[in-house]
């Protein structure tokens, strides 16, 4: 048994796309995914994350066998995704981006199907479907149609499929999006769970706080590159020096906003009484920012935290 | 195997929440027979090329080619379906090749075309009183399935390759005239101005069509027949194989 769930050597995706019409002259080639290499152990939380177009989608779209590489070659549990992707679709279940659930069936013949695809026979796919419907709150919609509940509703049967099915490998792309935070967390849970006892999960996310709190190892893309790989608190070595603070005051003074912008924020943002920045600045400067901050008006609390997640990906991607 | 059962039993759940669909799907053949069939023999009589078979004989394997046609049409707007659904994408990461997917539905098609037939043919000749070759019956089966996956994979060719479904539709219409009027589906080719007889012969619904009759009614050239049987299973291999391509470029 291979050591690694994931590994891919340089690989390479160019779309190229036409310009719309019967004769659309070839638009310029897209490098979606441009050279990547990185290797993922087995029963690992593995985020992928980079602003929209970085390629993150395309990536699972590949390993997930949907699309072909350009170039470059890719494994999943020792297996060749060009070589056998039969097998390798054997070992993987995915959650895409897009909802993707039967419309006209019920949500137990939703549940039922899938797993008749993973070769599960009727009996355990009942027993198991029992677990998935008490995790996902299914059990009031279980007989209605797919097509008449809401999109929140959808999306739960189609992540909650993936836990019917015990697949090494799992991808998720963008799995929390329409779920409300109870939900959320209870995924979140099983995910851990899940990995925990050695499946290996790929997921990417837009919520950085969910990949914080989520990935044992992060991988940062940006137009389709690797810019920075390592868990989060070797990512963060990498920003070091990033400062976030927070001064809430009991009104907030005039004229802070534009004294924050000349302080050229990595970002910064005001709620109500309270300012949020983080900056790149000496430990001592912050000190002194935040003086200086505090002599403009009656300051109720103060907070000084190092680099969470988000600065450090607006950071990297904004450098590239 | 157990991935074709998998697509069996999908297609058959969702067909089933639709019980027009079923209906129809059953009974499509047997409604053109009936009424152009019956409607027909009545203005026309006999056809002088098919001498001794009245036109409800003739007719009965051109329903049942146009009705392979019609699944074929029918099954392939399921494509489109799927992708809005978003279904489409992710049944394409479950553990079954893309051969298996399309013989996956290929079965379903099969099923419902030989309901079909099974009803046709026995109201055929039950309430038509058209004479059935039993004899021939196996010629008749083996049309039958073949018939249905040719225009299934054909259909599917389309579906895939064309991504919007007021193009498809577009396409498919002008199709269906072409395929169906240069046919010995509603007349025997014989009487034919010739670049109408020529555009029929080189038309695979015709080879198909000729295989049906000959195993209902025992009507044709087996010598032709060979041949024409031969360009339709190459029909389908070719279809089959350019599906499984045109899939693996989603």
């Amino acid at each position: 048994m291979p050591d690694f769930a994931l590994e891919i050597e340089n690989l390479v995706k160019i779309y190229r796309m036409r310009r719309g019409g019967l004769f659309g002259r070839a638009s310029e080639p897209i490098r979606a995914v441009d050279g990547l290499s990185f290797s993922v152990p087995r029963g690992t939380i593995f985020g992928l994350l980079g602003p929209n177009g970085a390629g993150k989608t395309t990536l699972l779209k590949i390993l997930s066998t949907l699309i072909q590489p350009t170039s470059g070659r890719a494994r999943i549990e020792g297996l060749d995704i060009l070589a056998e992707p039969l097998e390798v679709r054997r070992r993987i279940s995915t959650v895409l981006q897009e909802t993707a659930v039967e419309m006209f069936l019920s949500v137990r013949d939703n549940l039922l199907t899938y797993a008749r695809f993973h070769g599960i026979e009727n009996r355990e796919a009942q027993r198991r479907s029992e677990r998935v419907i008490e995790l996902f709150g299914l059990a009031p919609e279980i007989d209605r149609k797919v097509q008449d509940l809401s999109g929140g509703f959808r999306r739960r049967v189609q992540v909650a499929k993936v836990f019917l099915v015990p697949t090494p490998v799992l991808f998720l792309d963008e799995f929390s999006t329409g779920m409300d935070p109870i939900l959320k967390r209870a995924v979140m849970d099983s995910l851990r769970d899940e990995s925990a006892h050695g499946r290996t999960i790929v997921l990417t996310t837009q919520i950085l706080s969910e990949a914080e709190e989520l990935c044992d190892d992060i991988l940062i893309l940006n137009k389709g590159r690797q810019i920075a790989r390592g868990d989060l608190n070797t990512l963060k070595l990498l920003s070091q020096g990033v400062y976030e603070i927070a001064v809430t005051f009991d009104a907030l003074p005039p004229g802070i906003e534009e004294a924050i912008a000349g302080l050229h924020p990595l970002r910064s943002q005001v709620s109500g009484n309270t300012i949020e920045v983080a900056l790149k600045a000496e430990e001592g400067d912050a000190l002194e920012i935040v003086g200086a901050l505090a002599k403009r008006g009656r300051v109720l609390h103060v907070e000084i935290r190092g680099a969470s997640l988000e600065d450090i990906f607006v950071e990297l991607t904004q450098k590239d | 195997m157990s991935a074709i059962t998998a697509i069996l039993y999908r297609e058959s759940k969702i067909r089933a929440t639709n019980v027009t669909f079923v209906f129809w799907d059953f009974c499509y053949p047997l409604f053109n027979l009936l009424v152009f069939g019956v409607g027909l023999t009545a203005a026309f009589g006999s056809p002088h090329s098919t001498a001794g078979f009245d036109y409800n004989s003739f007719f009965l394997a051109g329903v049942l080619g146009m009705a392979s046609f019609a699944i074929a049409s029918n099954s392939s707007w399921s494509f489109f379906m799927d992708r809005d659904n978003g279904i489409f994408y992710e049944m394409l990461t479950y553990p079954m090749s893309r051969a298996e997917y399309l013989l996956g539905k290929l079965a379903f098609n099969v099923f419902i075309a030989v309901m079909q037939a099974a009803l046709t043919i026995g109201v055929g000749a039950s309430v038509l009183g058209i004479k059935l070759r039993f004899d021939l019956f196996p010629v008749l089966a083996i049309a039958i399935v073949i018939g249905t996956a040719g225009w299934f994979f054909f259909y599917t060719i389309l579906a895939l390759r064309i991504r919007r479904n007021d193009v498809f539709n577009s396409v498919t219409s002008a199709l269906y005239f072409v395929f169906l009027f240069f046919s010995s589906m509603f007349y025997p080719l014989g009487p034919l101005p010739a670049f109408l007889r020529r555009a029929a012969l080189m038309n695979p619904l015709t080879w198909e069509i000729d295989l049906l009759r000959y195993g209902s009614i025992g009507l044709g050239d087996p010598h032709q027949l060979a041949i024409e049987a031969a360009g339709f299973m190459l029909f389908v291999i070719a279809c089959f194989a350019y599906a499984v391509h045109s899939l693996n470029q989603e």
